[in-house]
C-alpha cells in the first residue's frame, strides 16, 4: 500500500528525515516511536502533504501512485487520513456540517454520488456510539471548547466517517486517560481489516496495549534504527530509548 | 466644483414643487449647505475618504425611477414613493410634516453637510409610523434606478417607533440601469419608550456609484435598535450611524459585514452617544477585502458626564485576502463618566492556515476550505438576525457574494 524509500525532509533548511524506508501493506498495523524531536511527527505531516515540509529526497509510493505529486486533499480523497497530535478549532464550522462536506468532497473525488443530510445522520449515529462522543458535539464548532479527550475521540470519529485506507495516528495517546484511551482504541481497532492499514505515531507504548501493532520502529534523528514486532515495543519501555540507541549503533 | 453650481440649479428648479413647512425647511438647508466649506480629506472625518471625487461628477436631480412592484410594503424608486400599503401610516415626508406625524425640529440643520444636502432635497422621501403596542414586519425596497445618465439622488426614510412598538424592517437597497449615481441617502429613526425596533439593511453592488448613507437614531428610555448592515464597497461608499441615547437604560445593537473588492472603496463611521445612565451598547463589524480595496472602520463611543453605568462593547473584525488590500480601523473612546464599562477591539488578518491544511486533510480543496471559514466568518454576524426567512435569505445572498477566487 505505501512504500517509503530514502525520504529525506527538511523544514525551514533544517535537515529533520535523513533517509527513511518503509514499507506497510494493507492489514497491517505499524507503530513509529522515538524520542521527542526525533521526526516521527515530521513524517505524519510529510505524509498528510503539509507544505512547511520540504522533501529533499526520495520517494513515495502509494496504491501505485505518486504521493509527493499529490495536493493535500487529493492524498486525503485517496483514503490518507491523519489524525492530528492537536486537533485544530474551527470556530463557527459547525461539526456535523463540516464532517458531511468532507465526506462528499471524498465520494465526488472518487465519481460517488454525494450523500444527502438524512443518510448522512443515519451515518453517524452509529459512528458517534463507537467512540461514545455526546450527540450535542455535533451541533458545536469543530473542536471549539472541546476537552482535549473530546478533540482526540473527535478526530477518530471523523476517521470512523470517512473510512480511510491509511490512517496515521499522530501522538493520538497524549492527553488521554485510561479510559479514554480505552475507547479511542477501540473506536480504531473496530476499523481495523485487511483493506487498510494504520501508522501509529507515539511515544509510549501504553497505547500499543491497546491497538497492538504487527510492526515497530524505532525512529532517532531522522532514521530508523531498529525494527521489529510489539516486543520491541516493550523492550524499548523496559530499557528506554538510550540503551536501545547504544545496543543498535553496537 | 461642476456638482455644487448643479446642486444650486437643480435645487432652485425644484423648490415650487414643495410648499409650505418643507419649503421652509428645504431653503435653510440649502443655505446652510452652500454657506460652508464642502469636506475634504484634511477634514479629519474624512481622512481616509474623500468626498471631493463627488465634485468632479457632473450630476443631475432626477427622481422619475422606475416603477416596480414585488413584495414589499413600501418601494421607493428614486428617492419616491411608488408603493405604500393603506395598512401602513405612511406617506411623504411634506405630509408627514403637515399631519403632524414628524416632529418639527427632526430636520434641523446639521454639522454634517450630507443630512443638510438631503433635506435641501427632501421633495419626495417618506415616513413611516409604527404604531403603539403594535408588532410589525415591514419589507421596504429602496430602488436606484438609471437610464445611462449622471444623476443625484436624496432618498430619505423617517421611522418612528411609538412606545412599546415591536417591529422588524428589512430594507433592500437594489440599484439597476447603468450610468453614474451619487446617492446622498438619509434615514431618521426614533425608537420612543419601551420600543424595539430590529432594522436590516441589505445593500447591493454597483457601479459608478458614490453614495453617502447617514442613519441616525434617537433611542428614548427602555428602547431597543438592533442594526444588521450588510453593505458593499462601491466607488465611494459611506455609511455613517449616529446613535443618540437619549433616555435611560437603552439598549443598541449594531452587527455588520462589508464586502469590498476590486478598487472600490467602504467608510463605516458610526458613533454612539451615551447620554443617560444604564444604557447598553453591543457593536460588532466584520469585513473581507480584497483586490486593491480600501475599507474604514471608525467606531466612536462617547460616554457623556450623567451617563454612569455605561456598559459598551465595540468590536472590528478584518479578513484582507490580497496583499493589496487596505483597511483603516479605529476604535475612538471618550469617557467623561467614572463608572462605566467600555472594551474595544480590532483585529486584522488572513484565513488560518492551520485551519485550512485540518480541513483539507479531511478531503476539502482549498477553494472549499476557504469557502467554509469564510461562511463560519460571516455567519458570526447573520446570526444575530431574529427573523428566520430573512437570515437565511441573507446567508444565501451573502454566500454568493463571497470572494470565489483562491
Amino acid at each position: 500500500m505505501l512504500k517509503i524509500t530514502n525520504l529525506h525532509a527538511s523544514v525551514e533548511g533544517t535537515s529533520i528525515l535523513k533517509g527513511i524506508d518503509l514499507e506497510v501493506k494493507a492489514g497491517e498495523t505499524h507503530a513509529i516511536m522515538g524520542p521527542n524531536g526525533s521526526g516521527k511527527s515530521t513524517l505524519a505531516q510529510v505524509l498528510a502533504g503539509h507544505d512547511d515540509y520540504e522533501v529533499d529526497k526520495g520517494d513515495i509510493s502509494y496504491l501505485g501512485k505518486d504521493l509527493l505529486e499529490l495536493d493535500v486533499d487529493e492524498r486525503a480523497c485517496e483514503g490518507i487520513f491523519l489524525a492530528f497530535q492537536y486537533p485544530v478549532e474551527l470556530p463557527g464550522v459547525n461539526n456535523t456540517y463540516f464532517l458531511k462536506s468532507a465526506l462528499n468532497a471524498q465520494r465526488k473525488y472518487r465519481g460517488e454520488t454525494e450523500i444527502d443530510a438524512m443518510e448522512f445522520m443515519d451515518l453517524i449515529s452509529d459512528k458517534i456510539k463507537l467512540l461514545n462522543l455526546k450527540d450535542s458535539l455535533l451541533k458545536r464548532p469543530v473542536n471549539e471548547g472541546f476537552s482535549g479527550g473530546e478533540k482526540k475521540r473527535n478526530e477518530i470519529f471523523q476517521m470512523a466517517v470517512l473510512e480511510p485506507k491509511l490512517a496515521l495516528l499522530d501522538e493520538t495517546d497524549s492527553g488521554l486517560d485510561i479510559d479514554a484511551l480505552r475507547v479511542v482504541a477501540g473506536g480504531v481497532n473496530a476499523m481495523r481489516n485487511e483493506h487498510n492499514a494504520t501508522i501509529i505515531v507515539t511515544h509510549y507504548q501504553r497505547l500499543l496495549n491497546y491497538i497492538v501493532p504487527d510492526f515497530v520502529h524505532v525512529l532517532v534523528d531522522g532514521e530508523i534504527i531498529n525494527s521489529g514486532d510489539k516486543t520491541l515495543a516493550l523492550e524499548l519501555e523496559e530499557k528506554g530509548y538510550d540503551k536501545i540507541i547504544e545496543e543498535s549503533k553496537g | 466644483m461642476k456638482a455644487i453650481n448643479q446642486f444650486r440649479n437643480d435645487f432652485e428648479n425644484t423648490l415650487n414643487m414643495s410648499e409650505g413647512i418643507i419649503k421652509n425647511i428645504r431653503s435653510k438647508a440649502f443655505e446652510k449647505f452652500i454657506s460652508e466649506k464642502f469636506p475634504t480629506r484634511k477634514d479629519e472625518y474624512w481622512k481616509y475618504s474623500d468626498p471631493s471625487s463627488i465634485l468632479k461628477l457632473d450630476l443631475n436631480y432626477n427622481d422619475s425611477g422606475i416603477l416596480e412592484n414585488g413584495n414589499y410594503d413600501i418601494i421607493l424608486s428614486n428617492g419616491k414613493i411608488v408603493k405604500t400599503t393603506t395598512k401602513l401610516k405612511s406617506g411623504t415626508i411634506a405630509e408627514g410634516l403637515n399631519n403632524g406625524s414628524i416632529p418639527k425640529n427632526l430636520l434641523k440643520n446639521e454639522k454634517n453637510p450630507f443630512l443638510n444636502l438631503n433635506n435641501a432635497f427632501a421633495i419626495n422621501g417618506c415616513y413611516l409610523i409604527l404604531d403603539s403596542e403594535e408588532k410589525k414586519d415591514i419589507k421596504i425596497l429602496n430602488l436606484i434606478s438609471n437610464d445611462g445618465r449622471s444623476q443625484a439622488i436624496y432618498p430619505k426614510l423617517i421611522i418612528i417607533a411609538k412606545e412599546n412598538s415591536d417591529s422588524t424592517i428589512f430594507e433592500e437597497i437594489k440599484v439597476k440601469g447603468t450610468g453614474t449615481n451619487f446617492v446622498n441617502s438619509v434615514t431618521d429613526i426614533i425608537i420612543e419608550n419601551g420600543a424595539n425596533l430590529e432594522h436590516i439593511i441589505l445593500d447591493d453592488f454597483a457601479k459608478d456609484t458614490y453614495n453617502i448613507s447617514n442613519i441616525c437614531v434617537k433611542q428614548k428610555k427602555d428602547s431597543n435598535f438592533i442594526s444588521h448592515n450588510f453593505s458593499v464597497g462601491k466607488k465611494l461608499a459611506r455609511r455613517d450611524y449616529n446613535i443618540e441615547l437619549v433616555g435611560t437604560g437603552a439598549n443598541c445593537d449594531l452587527y455588520g459585514l462589508y464586502f469590498v473588492e476590486g478598487n472600490n472603496h467602504i467608510d463605516h463611521h458610526t458613533t454612539i452617544e451615551h447620554k443617560k445612565e444604564h444604557c447598553t451598547s453591543n457593536e460588532h463589524y466584520k469585513g473581507i477585502l480584497s483586490g486593491k480595496a480600501v475599507g474604514v472602520f471608525n467606531g466612536r463611543i462617547h460616554v457623556h458626564p450623567k451617563a454612569q453605568k455605561t456598559d459598551a462593547i465595540q468590536n472590528n473584525q478584518n479578513l484582507l485576502l490580497t496583499d493589496d488590500a487596505i483597511i483603516h480601523t479605529k476604535p475612538e473612546l471618550e469617557i467623561y463618566a467614572d463608572d462605566v464599562k467600555c472594551t474595544h477591539g480590532a483585529t486584522v488578518g488572513q484565513l488560518d492556515d492551520k485551519a485550512l491544511f485540518y480541513l483539507r486533510t479531511r478531503g476539502l480543496n482549498q477553494k472549499s476550505a476557504q469557502q467554509l471559514l469564510m461562511r463560519a466568518y460571516v455567519g458570526e454576524i447573520i446570526d444575530h438576525i431574529g427573523n428566520r426567512n430573512i437570515r437565511s435569505k441573507i446567508m444565501d445572498i451573502v454566500l454568493n457574494r463571497l470572494p470565489k477566487g483562491d
